[in-house]
């Protein structure tokens, strides 16, 4: 008569492992959010974003190599991987700071499991990391004037840079349970970075740094960078793991995984800390390689041709050669006599002998008939490579245009400029003072050309008249114009602008 | 009062968290002396932001002065909070002084940057410290609001010679023509900084709404 309805006592979980393992992953999940939402992060997170838009924007002037745009990502996570270290730092100190570690003593999840669960919370930041170099390299990529291939590797450094710095707070709370610890290891990694002692990726040592943007005053064909990106990737990897690992022993983990995850990281960290050393300094290879590519360019470039002329490039900037051509025929299209039907030759030339840091100038080329372009495009790049087409359309080589300092400077100036959309704009910006008066010295992809005040009143007359009567007295007397030894005041007269007040100051 | 305020020097001068203050000075000293160490010879502008560096390190460490995990206890107490959190800023100044001393001293005397001007920077940073310190434990109930001050403080020092609009002119080298007018500047922000502190020193009458 007694049916006593036995209630099935509840389903205790005596199986330590998968119940520990499911509320590690319910504190992680709880950790994560909580990290993600703290103030010094998001601030960080909402600097960052703004700072690719502000950047991105007008990044290269929209020309990207994107060989430098991938290391362009490097840089500011390492801000958010700063306030990922304090943020992780006070999150596992949480607990000790409000007395509730006598709590957790009741349950079943052990001090270690609780390291893995912050080890873990810091994982979504470094994907949202990873996002953001995403955006931001996608950006870069997408832009109609981009060239080049980006590395993973180098777009890795960005995330691994924010696990790391994460992991490192977790295990510097299990080192160090006070909570100033984390602020004052900040400061010192801004010494780091702010005084100038940041790594410059000349040696191996330097590479240990997370980021190692090296300055890179010119851009290189992506087999000529020489960086051993892919192996500092692994180092990150392998430190970040260590780190994580270490902090789940310190906090009493003995399990073999533990052990056997800390001895596999630190083989990665080590691995990855040597080879990248190795690939510090650049190999005989590479260097037989920067100098084929700087010296004897031609068997390493891809030539195209685009109406008359030809236009050889190494490979990555060929689809940029529709530009060069429009400038080229823009100002083909402006000159008279021979120059006008003349085919040209366009070489890219780069100085890839003294690495990604040197700002090394590329000497005028002494062949007939042949312009020297580099690896950047846009902004001040057209003008530039315009006055050094319209230079070898006039004397017929960039050697012969050394020293020009004669009236033919004038028709140089016009034929570079009067075909842009802001001809006055264009010569303030070819100029190095960014001046549209008096003497200046004006910039080309090669050597440098220099106007004399006089050049420079002329050159401003012609461009501010509308340009189609000028045009026709250009074609006219072509000859006259071109030809060595004419002065500016003739120049001027025979273009039907008032001369200049002086004599050329050149032969003074 | 004021024999009550002497009874209250050596229970609050025990309470303080010297183990943070002490980080913070030993971590400053040892980057002060770091150039000397290691033999390097630092630029102006270097030995300027080693100095600035030393000063948010000192400044870290002071917005710990306010924590005090007492406070539920010690707010019934007939001496009011001011004067409380004045007592514990005045027990720290003397030895804060000696220390920003030893620092400077500590700096290469060859490319140090004029004193006054550079305490000024100083003092400024930690009367921010100290404004947030306050302004933290007026509008919270946290006994220890030092983490939270200090993350913030960071914060700001990292963001702010980034963002701060060029013509504020606040962060500029040494031998830099608005050097002086820069000063004026941080002059002015450190009476708002003791402005801010003080009114956040004053213990609200009702309790604050962010409870």
């Amino acid at each position: 008569m007694s049916a006593v309805l036995v209630a099935e006592p509840p389903a205790v979980d005596t199986g330590a492992r998968g119940g520990g393992a499911r509320a590690v992953l319910a504190l992680a999940g709880f950790e994560a959010r909580r990290l993600l939402l703290s103030v010094p992060v998001v601030i960080a997170f909402a600097a960052y974003a703004a700072w690719i838009v502000w950047r991105t924007r007008s990044s290269w002037d929209g020309h990207p190599a994107l060989q430098d745009a991938d290391r362009a990502t490097q840089s500011m996570p390492m801000l958010v991987g700063l306030a990922v270290l304090v943020c992780a730092d006070l999150a596992v100190l949480r607990s000790a700071r409000h007395g509730t570690e006598e709590h957790y003593a009741l349950l079943v999840v052990a001090p270690w499991r609780r390291t893995v669960a912050h080890a873990l919370s810091v994982v979504p930041a470094a994907l949202l990391t990873a996002v953001c170099v995403a955006a931001q390299f996608t950006w870069e990529a997408l832009k109609p004037g981009a060239v080049g291939h980006g590395s993973p590797a180098e777009l890795l450094v960005g995330p691994l840079t924010v696990l790391l710095f994460g992991l490192f707070g977790v295990l510097l709370a299990r080192l160090v349970r006070s909570v100033f610890a984390a602020p004052l290891l900040v400061v010192c990694l801004l010494f780091t970075s702010v005084l100038g002692t940041g790594p410059d990726g000349a040696d191996g040592l330097s590479w240990l740094s997370p980021v190692v943007a090296g300055g890179s005053a010119t851009t290189l064909p992506s087999d000529l960078l020489g960086r051993p990106a892919a192996w500092h990737a692994l180092y990150l990897a392998g430190a970040a793991l260590c780190a994580a690992f270490l902090a789940v022993l310190v906090a009493g983990g003995r399990g073999r995984a533990v052990r056997a995850g800390l001895a596999l990281s630190l083989a990665l960290a080590v691995t990855g800390g040597v080879l990248q050393a190795r690939g510090a300094a650049p190999s005989p290879e590479l260097t037989a390689a920067r100098e084929r590519a700087s010296v004897n360019p031609e068997k390493e470039q891809t030539c195209v041709t685009r109406g008359r002329s030809t236009y050889c490039a190494f490979p990555e900037w060929v689809p940029r050669a529709d530009d060069w051509a429009g400038v080229v025929d823009r100002v083909q299209s402006l000159a008279g006599g021979p120059a006008h039907d003349r085919r040209l030759l366009v070489r890219q030339r780069i100085e890839a002998r003294y690495g990604l840091e040197s700002d090394a100038a590329i000497p005028a080329s002494a062949t007939a008939h042949q312009v020297t372009v580099g690896t950047g495009w846009g902004g001040n790049r057209v003008p530039e490579f315009s006055s050094a087409v319209a230079a070898v359309l006039v004397t017929g080589s960039e050697r012969a245009t050394e020293g020009l300092c004669d009236g033919r400077m004038v028709t140089v100036m016009w034929l570079a400029l009067s075909w842009q959309d802001d001809p006055m704009d264009a010569l303030r910006r070819v100029r190095l003072d960014d001046s549209v008066s008096g003497s200046a010295v004006v910039l080309s992809p090669t050597e440098p050309m220099s106007m004399t005040e006089g050049q420079t009143d002329v050159v401003r007359r012609l461009l501010e008249r509308p340009g189609d009567g000028v045009a026709e007295k250009v074609k006219e007397h072509w000859a006259e114009l071109t030809s060595p030894g004419v002065t500016t005041a003739r120049a001027a007269e025979l273009l039907g602008v008032a001369g200049p007040r002086k004599a050329d100051s050149c032969e003074e | 009062m004021r024999g009550v305020t002497g009874a209250l020097a050596g229970p609050v001068r025990r309470t303080l968290p010297w183990r943070a203050l002490g980080a913070a000075g030993t971590l400053g000293l040892l980057l002060a002396g770091a150039p000397a160490l290691t033999g390097a010879e630092p630029t102006d502008g270097q030995t300027l932001v080693l100095l600035r560096g030393i000063a948010l390190t000192g400044a870290l460490g002071l917005a710990f002065l306010l924590d005090d995990p007492a406070r539920h206890l010690t707010a019934p107490v007939p001496t009011r909070r001011p004067a409380r959190q004045a007592l514990r800023v005045a027990l720290v100044a003397p030895p804060a002084a000696l220390w920003w001393t030893a620092v400077l001293l500590l700096t290469p005397s060859g490319t140090r940057p004029p004193v006054g001007d550079v305490t000024l920077e100083a003092a400024v940073i930690c009367a921010l410290a100290l404004a947030g310190a306050t302004v933290a434990v007026r509008l919270t109930d946290e006994p220890r609001p030092g983490p939270s001050v200090a993350a913030a403080l960071l914060l700001a020092a990292v963001l702010a010679p980034l963002l701060a609009p060029e013509s504020w002119a606040l962060f500029v080298p040494p031998g830099d023509e608005r050097w002086a007018a820069a000063h004026d500047r941080w002059a002015v922000l450190l009476c708002a900084a003791l402005v801010v502190a003080a009114v956040g020193a004053a213990e609200p009458l009702r309790r604050g709404r962010l409870r």
